[in-house]
């Protein structure tokens, strides 16, 4: 599972990866109208490593995220993080694991109405009270493009701008992972290929675990390796994608 | 579309439950009060039917006739073939003394008499039989601490001390003079003896056997000389009549506190309209998408309003009936209605009135919005983006100046008021004023909640990301948040007014006695008894008892003076020194320049005359005219003319007893050595009322504590709704912020941090309300007071307005519990997955 062979870091193969589950399960509802969305999924992923999670819809690859995120519970098996067993803390060790160890972008509705950008970016941080590393701070923004716009309400900003925006949330106290569930689902090819560059260069640059959920093969072929899901099972995995690979999989796995 | 509308209230039902209950808070005040005041009027005529039953007929004196019935009037209607049995009722005055020997009320307690007819029963014992019974009235009994079997001591009409033994307890229930006087009931003949009069006040008949009431009443209204005769059941029903309107006034009162509630509930229901037409907009855009008509839109949400109005009314009525016969059942007796047995009465008018008020509230209240609902383009429905995710759009300047217009005119009219140029219609035009200033809060209410917020917000920010978002939070829709304020503001802004009223004549009349009129204690005739007063011998023992260092005597009597409506009164303090030992504040002049010709007169008196002009009054001794020496403020310590009291033997030489005794204590005189003097000198003159200042004064402020707390429970209903409208804007933000609420869980707020947030943003809201609210009440009070007491002495009821400064942060608290609890509670994943 540790085969990250397109890693550019040359000693990832050594490291310990960043997030593992273990014969993961996750079951809704019981009896005849079981649903097994997660059904022994076992996973790695190496630190500094930019990994895609395909697959067709109900493959069960939002509940994988979910599950892995701490943001829902898994009904067995186990996810860790780093060398902490998040399925077995309580509610309040994982809001602080997630505050503090994680990082998120959603869909859409990435951010809150009433804050401006700026706001939104340190959002985490005040939620912490952590300190701001501004260095950081200002290094992100100016990746992300976003210094003119920092005092605008995300009303005021494009599609793209609030992912970009979501982003820098994600990536400024430099979490142990970031999980990104659809990052471009709602923006157009231009702006979603900003974001993603910038998942990819935050990887590699920042060495930043990144997991992102995707069923586009263009998204996912930006990924340095991508694992595919189908009926809750994990089926496939490749180093290296291309769009053209990552299709000709899709395709075979829905046949 | 009605099906439609069903449906839809079916799956928010959750979303209006408390927009239901405010409704039906409001209706049951209304139904409550109708159905309290119809059970009391109910119970007072059974009770008063009750007794006048048992007469056939029933003669009064003539309307206007002081004097009663003439002795034999009663031997000629015995005479009467049509009459068994006859009694007549003597009227007059006892005075009943307390166990300390003093004379009970302020009023002499009324002397009756009973014999075998009369509509008098016993409560307790029985009426009395012999020479030396007496029945007490059950009032004056709990009053004074006597039972059955006591001794009791009245004075008779020469002042003489006569016992009896108390033979039994009459309830009087709703005749108002006697709950106030007491009496104390005879036999005929001891009547007579002890009260001195031989009249009767009422002569009541038994008819013969067989002869029908009207004919006897008939009959007896032929054989009297000025009195008016009527059957039993026809004086039942006017006495009936007489405190039905006592149950009216009653009613009135109370439907004007529930008109304010019900008036706070409709503020409550037009906000949640309005916000759940916007959270619905893409409901309402898709309704049009398939071919629904604005009229139809409209009409649904119309419909929605009614259907919620009239099941929130219909629970509203039951709970009004409820606590209608609870308020009965428990405060009838304090009105008056007696140990009677009351049964509820329920009538169609309250049950009526009740549906309709709650029904038709609830669809006014929902006009606006439901007018709003057609105004979306069919459009909406196809756009993706969340409703609400929006801000609000900004206030415009037309909002500001509409504001600023309305506060500045009725600042205007408030500084109009407070001047003293309106005169008697001061507290009305205030009103007025008042009314205008809240509009125009309603108006910039949205600018009010901003600015608020942000000045509240600077403080709230410090504490940490809860206290940033929620302040965030509670800007988002100014509209919103202001109408959810402003039904706060309703109750804060009159419970405030009220307090800063009673603190002010609170403190007027402290400085009226401390500062005008120090004395300890004051020595008066009980009322009723004109020609007598405070003994002079009472007045020369207390100036001989070395405890006491001042005694000032009152006397009074009225002149006429040209170009003033009524009497004016005139009175002279033989023993003190006017302007120091007791004073008014002077407009012009000085009070020590009063001496033989020369007198102080009140501004209203003086009508434009000044110091050294001269005023002529017509005396019991014919017209003389004073120089005027000072002219002193309206409604102070000295009325009417103060002269010296050598022009005042002069001009009235009859007045020869003091209208009242007022001493003051030597300094070196212990409180008890004082209060001995004083009765000491009292002894023998057992109807002179002894009042202590300092007890008047606490009982003053009890009144008024008394009339803040009910004031105050009236009010709390409306303060009650208010808060459940706060509650209910909390919770439809809630539900439309789910995701945001998913996000910031995922981003790692605790549930801890996030219902914190809710309660902080409560907490604004319901703060800001209650400061608007006590704002304009402390303002509008003073104006109100300063409109109508020229002297008053402004004063802050700091306590009281930091207590509902505390009440609104509870408030908030309150009404943030369970939206919080709900929002907390949210599946992160679920929430984020979802769409």
């Amino acid at each position: 599972m540790s085969q990250t062979a397109a890693s550019p870091a040359p000693h990832t193969t050594q490291a310990p990866p960043a997030v593992t589950a273990e014969d993961l399960t996750k079951v809704y509802g019981s009896g005849g109208s079981e649903v097994r969305a997660l059904d022994g999924v076992s996973v790695a992923f190496a630190r500094g490593a930019f990994t895609a999670i395909m697959g067709p819809s109900g493959s069960g690859k939002s509940t994988l995220m979910h599950c892995l995120a701490g943001l829902d519970t898994a009904t067995s098996g186990s996810v860790h993080l780093g060398r902490t067993d998040i399925t077995r803390l309580r509610d309040r060790q994982l809001t602080l694991l997630r505050r503090d160890r994680i990082g998120f972008v959603f869909q859409s509705f990435n951010l809150l109405p009433m804050l401006t950008a700026e706001q939104n970016i340190l959002l985490p941080a005040q939620i912490a009270r952590r300190r701001v590393d501004r260095e950081r701070f200002d290094r992100i923004v100016d990746v992300v493009g976003l210094r003119p716009r920092l005092s605008h309400l995300p009303s005021k900003l494009s599609g793209g701008q609030q992912q970009r925006v979501a982003v820098a949330r994600a990536l400024l106290h430099a979490p142990e992972v970031v999980y990104a569930d659809e990052p471009t689902g709602n923006l157009d090819s231009r702006s979603g290929a900003e974001v993603l560059a910038f998942l990819r260069d935050s990887a590699r640059d920042l060495r930043q675990t990144v997991v992102m959920v995707t069923h586009d093969p263009v998204a996912a072929s930006y990924a340095d390796r991508v694992v595919f899901l189908r009926d809750g099972r994990l089926v496939d995995d490749i180093a290296d994608p291309t769009a053209e690979s990552v299709l000709d999989r899709l395709v075979k796995l829905e046949s | 579309m009605l099906r439609t509308t069903l449906a839809g209230l079916r799956l928010h039902k959750g979303r209006l439950v408390t927009t239901a209950l405010a409704i039906a808070l409001g209706v049951m005040f209304v139904s409550g009060t109708l159905v309290f005041t119809d059970t009391l009027r109910a119970g007072f005529s059974a009770q008063v039917m009750g007794s006048a039953d048992r007469l056939d007929a029933v003669v009064l004196p003539e309307d206007g006739a002081e004097e009663g019935l003439a002795p034999d009037t009663l031997d000629r209607v015995r005479d009467l073939p049509e009459v068994a049995a006859a009694g007549g009722v003597i009227r007059g005055d006892s005075p009943l003394l307390d166990a300390e020997g003093r004379a009970v009320g302020q009023v002499p307690t009324a002397g009756l008499s009973a014999d075998e007819v009369t509509r008098f029963t016993a409560a307790e014992g029985a009426l009395p039989e012999a020479a030396d019974e007496v029945a007490l009235a059950t009032t004056v009994a709990e009053t004074a601490g006597f039972g059955v079997g006591d001794t009791v001591t009245v004075l008779d009409s020469e002042g003489a001390e006569r016992e009896f033994t108390v033979s039994g307890l009459v309830d009087f229930g709703v005749d108002q003079e006697i709950a106030f006087r007491g009496a104390v009931v005879y036999t005929p003949e001891t009547a007579a003896e002890v009260t001195g009069s031989d009249r009767y006040s009422e002569i009541g008949v038994v008819g013969a056997e067989g002869v029908p009431a009207e004919r006897v009443a008939e009959a007896v209204g032929a054989a009297v000389d000025g009195g008016r005769a009527m059957t039993g059941a026809e004086f039942g029903a006017e006495r009936a009549e007489q405190a039905g309107a006592q149950a009216d006034v009653l009613a009135t009162a109370l439907l004007l506190f529930a008109l304010i509630s019900v008036f706070v509930a409709a503020i409550v229901i037009y906000n949640t309209f309005a916000i759940l037409v916007a959270q619905r907009q893409r409901e309402m855009a898709l309704l049009r998408c398939v071919g629904a008509l604005r009229g139809q839109v409209f009409r649904g949400v119309l419909l929605e309003a009614a259907v919620i109005g009239l099941m929130a009314s219909a629970a509203g009525v039951l709970a009004g009936i409820g606590a209608g016969y609870a308020a009965a059942e428990f405060g009838g007796e304090a009105l008056g209605s007696g140990s009677a047995d009351l049964s509820l009465v329920v009538t169609p008018t309250a049950v009526a009135v009740g549906l309709a008020v709650g029904t038709g509230m609830a669809v006014l209240a929902a006009l606006l919005p439901a007018r709003r609902a057609t105004r979306v383009p069919p459009l909406a429905a196809l756009r993706t983006s969340a409703v609400a995710a929006g801000m609000e759009k900004g206030t415009g300047w037309i909002r500001a100046a509409a504001g600023a217009v309305l506060l500045a005119a009725s600042a205007a009219i408030t500084a109009f008021a407070v001047r003293g140029s309106v005169g008697e219609m001061a507290l009305a035009v205030v009103s007025v004023a008042a009314m205008l200033a809240f509009l125009g809060v309603v108006v910039i209410g949205p600018l009010l909640v901003r600015g608020a917020v942000a000045v509240l917000g600077t403080v709230l920010r410090r504490t940490g990301v809860a206290g940033m978002l929620a302040t965030d939070n509670a800007r988002r829709s100014p509209k919103r948040a202001a109408t959810a304020m402003i039904a706060l503001t309703v109750g804060a802004t009159l419970i405030s007014g009220y307090s800063v009223v009673s603190a002010t004549t609170e403190a007027t009349m402290t400085d009226m006695l401390e500062r005008q009129f120090p004395v300890d204690y004051g020595l008066m005739a009980q009322f009723g008894e004109d020609e007598r007063g405070v003994p002079e011998e009472v007045a020369a023992a207390l100036r001989e008892d070395p405890a006491i260092a001042t005694v000032m005597a009152e006397r009074r009597d009225t002149a006429r003076v040209a170009g003033a409506d009524g009497p004016v009164p005139v009175v002279a303090y033989p023993g003190a020194e006017v302007g120091v030992d007791i004073t008014s504040d002077v407009a012009a002049g000085d009070l020590a320049d009063i001496g033989p010709g020369r007198i102080a007169v009140t501004e209203g008196y003086a009508q434009g005359r000044g110091v050294g002009d001269t005023l002529e009054l017509e005396t019991a001794e014919g017209a003389r005219g004073y120089e005027i020496a000072a002219v002193v403020v309206d409604m102070q310590q000295l009325m009417g003319v103060t002269m010296d009291p050598a022009d005042f033997a002069d001009a009235y030489p009859d007045v020869r007893e003091s209208s009242a005794v007022y001493v003051r204590g030597a300094d070196d005189a212990s409180p008890a050595q004082l209060r001995d003097a004083v009765y000491d000198a009292v002894a023998g003159h057992p109807t002179v009322q002894v009042q202590s200042m300092a007890e008047m004064r606490d009982q003053f402020d009890q009144i008024l504590d008394t009339a803040f707390l009910t004031i105050a429970a009236m009010l709390g209903l409306a303060i009650l709704i208010a808060v459940f409208g706060i509650a209910n804007t909390m919770a439809l933000s809630v539900l439309e912020r789910t995701r945001e609420s998913a996000l910031l869980r995922a981003l790692g707020l605790t549930g801890g941090q996030l219902r914190r947030m809710l309660a902080l943003e409560a907490v604004l809201l319901c703060l800001t309300g209650a400061l608007v609210g006590i704002g304009l009440g402390v303002v509008f009070g003073w104006a109100a007071t300063e409109a109508a007491l020229p002297s008053a002495i402004f004063t802050l009821p700091a306590a009281r307005i930091a207590a509902f400064i505390a009440a609104a942060v509870l408030a908030g608290l309150l009404a943030s519990a369970l939206p919080a609890r709900r929002a907390a509670r949210t599946s992160i994943s679920g929430t984020l997955a979802s769409e």
